[in-house]
């Protein structure tokens, strides 16, 4: 083929291809401008850090070191042989023709030709994952195209090293061979004959053909991610992993009131991009409570079938078609409700997908648009309003633990607590918990703080309630809380629940509440360290239990197992730190039904087997729920707060 | 003044609720004393003892023979308007609220649910009720020309001192098709069958300490005996001993009973928030640290299956 003609074609293939790419590329961008606004902009230090680390730096990939790497390979591969892709098209209309400068330089040939064969391992490597080892997470994820597009990887490469390979046999190189050592040992197989010549065009334009096939076929499969995935990341959360966006209630017209996700048009733009940005790895499947045990809810099929959805019915709705209910067309209710909002998920998502978002987005459409929702729930979500703690308690009885302690409770007009202990309703209510309270106020009066509470004037975050979808109900209670926290004059925080703890800390300044917000377990573990608490060391085997607010949404781990480590000895659990798995009361569980096997009891297994005598917690609610499965369970182990502990350390010295 | 009262009735007994509403509407009828209707399939209807209205209209339609609120509240509506009431009183039952929020609809007119209390005023009337579930009480105006109210129930005393039976008559209301549309057309009893949990006057639950779905022997004995509802824990429904309509606790029944007799149940918060309404409450439990015992009025410690059949076997000399 002369130059002019193979040029003419070449250009034919790139605008037949280009317009099959852009064309559906123009439709997906289209959908995902039907989204709502979600805000996502400013940032840009911590966009770019997201952008350096886990994309370019494949850091939420390397959690699983082996198919980490295996991608890595992979895409790691592909950065650096892109400018091999220009130079296979230059080559393709003219084979003397490459990249001026580039196209001279040995080294670079070097570095293509060990790519080449990390890439090779890579897709070696994804072959033997998915053939030889399956892992469960890929259950329900479309494996078959998995294979070809692993197959097409594997031959982009190989016609690129052998082109390289004939170039070389016939002489045509333009770098000094004996930097390839692939390309020039498979030159071997090559004479420089008339053969040859023909097979360094096939090799080249097979080479730009797979890559053009490639092109068009990406935006049509799940491999879309390579082009959306980066963009995601940018765009994904940059602070504050528990609080939730809030719903505007404000608004002119009712029309424009968004209660949560109804339809594919009330997702938000961020929200449709995550469900064209999964890839069905299945490491959300891998880490999710709810799919351990048995239970509806897959996050990645979750994610999936919004996808679906979204393709589905995102062109006719463009076309001026009415949206159809998200639930239970796409996702069943059982699904929505089955979510512990535990966050592993989103931790573990190598492209940033916010799985907890939609599914509270899908509650809070069904609880506050259709009011349909597990109806045993109703009760918890009335009292949060009615009675200001979820379980109907009365607030006069708010304060009862502290009875026979020198705790002040703030009158309205006192003067301002340096600190303010928040209890939560579970630390004040529940008999179990109430043990936390008591240590803890012990504790500090110990190390000669002042202990001042709000007692009946403290009522319910209202967390349980905005985890179960209803928004309204929450903001209600924020607004209220905030304007009780002001008027006494509340700085700074101190909170024995890890669900206050985020939602004073990270959801309030939202409704205009700014206040420094402290664990218990930091205050505690700050007074030993100054020496206000010297507990002697213990040789009793302690495993702590990451609370999921805690450590995953909030980045507390070291202060809980500074007090473990000071008072016993530490053993963790195969699955601890920001890796935990949930107790089985987030996400408004505490006031549902479990269905299938129960997590609590998964969870105390776990425990037992570390050999550790005492579960220690750090939640009123990991304290129930564990202490219920290890009656469930009929382990032996005993479930007791950090302070608890603390506290019995200090009695016995 | 005429003040028309919704009694509800079973079988021709008025309930308590309904007499407690007629007792209120007293005080917003003067010197008349109050009308009322009740709404039966059957004529005549058999009313038993006095009640404290003058006459008692008897609205009689097919459609009566089960629930239909709306229906109900269209017989009210004809009768309100013939009778040219200034008032309509209903008690504060679920079924009450209903027919009387039915009632409201149709004349456009407020509703003041579950009042304890009420007098007339110059354009309407001025009532206390029960809000947000009995921890605050409202005191408000209603501006209308036909007061419209519930009665709160149990809130205040009925008083049955009436001088004489009142006269019965019925009239045959005409009912819309759309009324008849919404109707109760089948019943279809629980599944364990036995009394049910949120009406019982006592109700004997096991907890984890049964032990296993049979170890709910001497739990259900002792229930037979008593004439009691069995109910059960969280912790019980999660393992499947029994099922989740057994369930006591704030994801499950609520209830009210006399007395309660918990065995072997440690007393979450989540099951206390469940029988708070407990009169009075007997802990039969092994472990002396259990929370039950702090909310519990007696206390009995030891091993369920020990102590529940010697009280049945009790129960049964006695007898």
């Amino acid at each position: 083929m002369s130059t002019a003609l193979s040029a003419v074609v070449l250009l034919a293939v790139v605008a037949v291809a280009g317009f099959l790419f852009l064309r559906r590329a123009h439709l997906l961008y289209r959908v995902v401008r039907l989204g709502k606004p979600a805000g996502r902009t400013g940032e840009v230090g911590r966009r770019a850090r997201a952008e350096a680390t886990i994309v370019l730096g494949q850091r939420k990939l390397l959690q699983r070191l082996g198919p980490g790497l295996m991608h890595a390979f992979i895409f790691w591969g592909f950065l650096v042989l892109f400018p091999t892709i220009v130079m296979a098209f230059l080559a393709a209309v003219d084979r003397d023709w490459t990249l001026s400068w580039l196209g001279h330089q040995g080294w670079f040939f070097l570095v293509v030709d060990v790519f080449c064969m990390l890439v090779l391992v890579g897709v070696a490597a994804g072959f033997l994952i998915r053939k030889v080892q399956r892992p469960a997470r890929f259950e329900g994820s479309h494996l078959g195209e998995a294979d070809l597009i692993l197959g097409l990887i594997a031959l982009i490469v190989t016609t690129l090293l052998l082109w390289h390979a004939t170039q070389i046999a016939l002489g045509l190189n333009e770098w000094p061979a004996g930097w390839s050592p692939v390309s020039n040992a498979l030159s071997g197989l090559f004479g420089d004959g008339d053969t040859t010549e023909a097979l360094e065009r096939v090799f080249v334009w097979l080479h730009v053909l797979t890559i053009l096939g490639f092109l068009v076929y990406l935006p049509y499969s799940k491999h879309l991610h390579i082009a959306t995935a980066g963009i995601n990341v940018w765009f994904g959360r940059t602070r504050a992993r528990g609080r939730l966006e809030p719903l505007d209630f404000e608004v002119e017209d009712e029309a424009s009131l968004r209660l949560g996700s109804g339809t594919l048009v009330d997702m938000t733009w961020k929200q449709m991009l995550d469900t064209m940005s999964c890839t069905e790895c299945g490491r959300c499947q891998d880490v999710c409570p709810a799919w351990a045990t048995g239970k509806a809810l897959s996050p990645k099929l979750l994610i999936m079938g919004l996808r679906d959805r979204l393709f589905a019915e995102g062109p006719a709705v463009l076309a001026g078609g009415e949206p159809t209910p998200l639930v239970p067309g796409a996702v069943t209710d059982e699904v929505v409700w089955d979510c512990v909002t535990c966050g592993a998920c989103v931790r573990e998502c190598p492209v940033s997908i916010e799985h907890v978002d939609h599914i509270v987005d899908l509650r809070r459409q069904l609880v506050m648009a259709e009011a349909r929702f597990p109806a045993e729930a109703e009760p918890m979500l009335r009292d949060v309003g009615r009675s200001s703690n979820p379980w109907g308690k009365a607030q006069s009885e708010r304060a009862s633990w502290a009875d026979g302690l020198d705790v002040r409770v703030l009158e309205p007009g006192d003067p301002a607590p340096e600190i303010l202990y928040w209890v939560g309703c579970a630390a004040s209510f529940d008999e179990r918990a109430r043990a936390t309270a008591r240590a803890t106020a012990s504790l500090m009066l110990k190390a000669g703080l002042e202990v001042a509470i709000l007692g009946p004037r403290e009522s319910c975050t209202g967390d349980p309630a905005r985890r179960m979808g209803d928004e309204y109900t929450f903001q209600t209670q924020a607004q209220k809380n905030v304007a009780t926290l002001d008027d006494a004059g509340v700085t700074r925080v101190v909170t024995s629940c890890p669900h206050c703890f985020n939602t004073l800390g990270n959801e309030y300044p939202d409704f205009g509440g700014s206040y420094e917000v402290t664990h218990h377990s930091e205050l505690l573990s700050e007074l030993i360290r100054d020496g206000r608490l010297d507990p002697p060391a213990g040789i009793d085997a302690i495993t702590y239990h990451d609370s999921c607010y805690l450590a995953r949404h909030n980045d507390v781990l070291a202060a809980p197992r500074e007090i473990v480590s000071r008072i016993g000895r530490p053993l963790e659990m195969a699955r601890s730190g920001k890796r935990t798995f949930c107790c089985g009361a987030g996400g408004a569980h505490m006031w549902m039904e479990e269905r299938g096997s129960a997590i609590n009891e998964a969870r105390v297994r776990e425990a037992a087997e570390t050999g550790a005598g005492t579960l220690a917690v750090a939640c009123p609610f990991c304290t129930m729920m564990l202490d219920d499965g290890v009656k469930q369970s009929g382990e032996e182990l005993r479930v007791a707060d950090v302070a608890v502990l603390l506290a019995e350390a200090l009695d016995r010295s | 003044m005429s003040v028309l009262v919704y009694l509800e009735h079973a079988d021709g007994a008025v309930d308590e609720p309904s007499l407690q509403a007629a007792t209120l509407a007293r005080s917003l009828a003067g010197d008349h004393a109050p009308q009322a209707l009740v709404a039966s399939d059957t004529v005549p209807l058999g009313l038993g003892g006095p009640l404290p209205v003058a006459t008692v209209y008897v609205a009689a339609h097919e459609a009566f023979g089960s629930y239909a609120p709306r229906a109900v509240a269209e017989a009210i509506v004809e009768l309100a308007e013939r009778q040219e009431a200034t008032a309509v009183v209903g008690p504060g039952t679920e079924r009450g609220n209903e027919v009387l929020a039915h009632v409201a609809a149709i004349l456009d007119l407020p509703l003041a649910a579950n009042c304890i209390a009420a007098s007339t005023t110059d354009d309407g009337a001025e009532v206390t009720r029960v809000r947000w579930g009995g921890s605050l009480l409202e005191h408000a105006r209603i501006h209308a020309p036909r007061t419209l109210l519930t009665v709160q129930p149990h809130a205040i005393p009925a008083d049955t001192d009436a001088p004489a039976p009142p006269a019965i008559e019925s009239f045959t209301p005409s009912l819309s098709a759309a009324a008849l549309a919404r109707r109760v057309v089948e019943r279809v009893g629980a599944a364990t069958g036995g009394i049910s949990l949120a009406d019982a006057k006592v109700v004997v639950s096991g907890g984890r300490g049964a032990g296993s779905a049979e170890g709910f022997a001497p739990v259900e004995e002792l229930a037979a005996l008593l004439g009691a509802a069995v109910g059960c824990s969280r912790a019980v429904t999660m393992a499947g001993w029994r099922p989740h309509t057994d369930q006591v606790g704030q994801t499950g029944t609520k209830i009210a009973p006399d007395l309660y007799i918990a065995c072997g149940i440690s007393g979450a918060t989540q099951h206390m928030a469940g029988c708070k309404g407990a009169k009075r409450i007997l802990a039969i439990n092994s472990d002396r640290d259990a929370p039950i015992l702090a909310s519990a009025d007696y206390a009995v410690i030891g091993d369920m299956h020990e102590i529940l059949p010697a009280i049945s076997a009790a129960i049964r000399a006695a007898s």
